[in-house]
């Protein structure tokens, strides 16, 4: 794949992201601890879970990119590693939005196991991203293919630069198809909660 | 907001005006189960009334977490010494279930306490009322038996046990788990 582009499709789809990432801080506290069931995880918990996993890339890049990244000339072309590929494509959900494959949380990465979530949580997220997309920016001038960087699989499974981008990014597109049933699944209970009992609906 | 009114109102009268100035203070925030509100080491910079859910406090001990208390709606929950001394707190706070507390910031509490004459009245109330409580808590630590401070809890705050785990409980009444269910159990 050409790198120019996949900087570009990366960029728009994280810029997207912290748009979104904004507009659901202003939400009320209610819809962002919604649980669709009891087990099940609330935007605030989901939007931690990135920052627990994505922030092992951001801090990967961030280190790999200082190290190397200077000393690299400008490689016009990124072709994904074996690994770094397959798990990206069973992890970006598909074009129609679709998803590949449930996948099993890591305890480490469970907020409710660790550490719980708060709006905090998507100030981190939004911080992530912008420093994302600073590493996006510097890599127009460097070799994403030459580059590796442990993965949030475990630091045995490294991936090339490239794909500690892409995976992430593709890893969040998932995440938002949840955040967005879950916070519709908020809206509905609460507009059912105002056409049945007006009186309990409270306006902060 | 209307919570925060009342809740200061339970201490003092409110006018029209002196609400216009204390309500655009406070903010909202939510926390998932098992959040840190307030970490220990930390200078706490919020004050909060407890809108819903259960939160626990305690401090590190020897490597044992040890339970002071619990706030749960309408009440006031927070790291308070570090809040007063803007010193590192020894204090942490965590939600136990989902919550949603309102916070006023350090400053904007000082503020109201220097312009709006009420607040700095409400201040000492609700200091009296916490410095009322830690003696009445203090006194049933050192006189009452893992029983009796049992017994106690369970008469004035008998949903407890329903909000929070038991090992928590525990440690807030200075018993072993073991103690604790061997109670629970006979007094079922």
């Amino acid at each position: 794949m050409r790198t120019v582009e996949l900087i570009d499709d990366l960029s728009a789809v994280l810029r997207e992201q912290m748009a979104r990432a904004r507009a659901v801080k202003a939400l009320p506290s209610e819809a962002l601890l919604h649980r669709p069931a009891p087990e099940q995880w609330n935007a605030l918990e989901i939007l931690e879970h990135l920052n627990l996993s994505s922030g092992i890339y951001v801090r990967g890049l961030e280190k790999v990119f200082a190290e190397r990244a200077a000393a690299l000339p400008f490689n016009p072309a990124f072709r994904p590693g074996v690994l770094g590929g397959l798990f990206t494509r069973s992890m970006a959900p598909r074009p129609d939005g679709s998803i590949p494959n449930r996948m099993r949380t890591f305890r480490r990465m469970d907020p409710p196991k660790v550490g719980g979530a708060s709006l905090e949580s998507i100030d981190r997220f939004i911080d992530h991203c912008t420093r994302m997309l600073a590493l996006l920016e510097r890599a127009r001038s460097t070799d994403l293919d030459r580059m590796k960087v442990a993965s949030s699989l475990g630091p045995v499974i490294r991936f090339k630069a490239g794909d500690a981008f892409r995976f992430p990014v593709g890893h969040q597109q998932r995440h938002f198809l949840q955040l967005e049933r879950v916070l519709a699944a908020a809206a509905d209970q609460r507009t059912t909660t105002s056409r049945w009992a007006p009186c309990a609906v409270r306006t902060v | 907001m209307d919570l925060v009114r009342r809740t200061i109102e339970r201490y003092v009268r409110l006018t029209e005006n002196d609400w216009a100035r204390i309500a655009p203070c406070w903010r909202e925030y939510a926390f998932t189960r098992g959040a840190h509100i307030v970490r220990a080491g930390g200078v706490e910079d919020r004050f909060y009334i407890v809108k819903s859910g259960v939160q626990r406090m305690s401090f590190p001990h020897d490597g044992e977490d040890i339970c002071v208390g619990f706030s749960y709606d309408g009440s006031w929950s927070g790291g308070y010494d570090s809040f007063v001394t803007r010193r590192p707190g020894r204090f942490d706070v965590r939600a136990v279930t989902d919550s949603v507390l309102l916070g006023i910031g350090h400053d904007d509490l000082q503020r109201l306490y220097a312009e709006v004459p009420v607040m700095e009245r409400f201040g000492r109330l609700i200091l009296e009322e916490l410095l009322v409580g830690r003696a009445a808590r203090e006194i049933e630590l050192l006189s009452l038996d893992a029983e009796e401070r049992y017994d106690r809890l369970f008469k004035r705050s008998p949903h407890l046990l329903q909000l929070v785990p038991q090992k928590d409980i525990a440690s807030y009444l200075r018993m072993k788990p073991e103690t604790f269910s061997r109670l629970r159990g006979r007094r079922s």
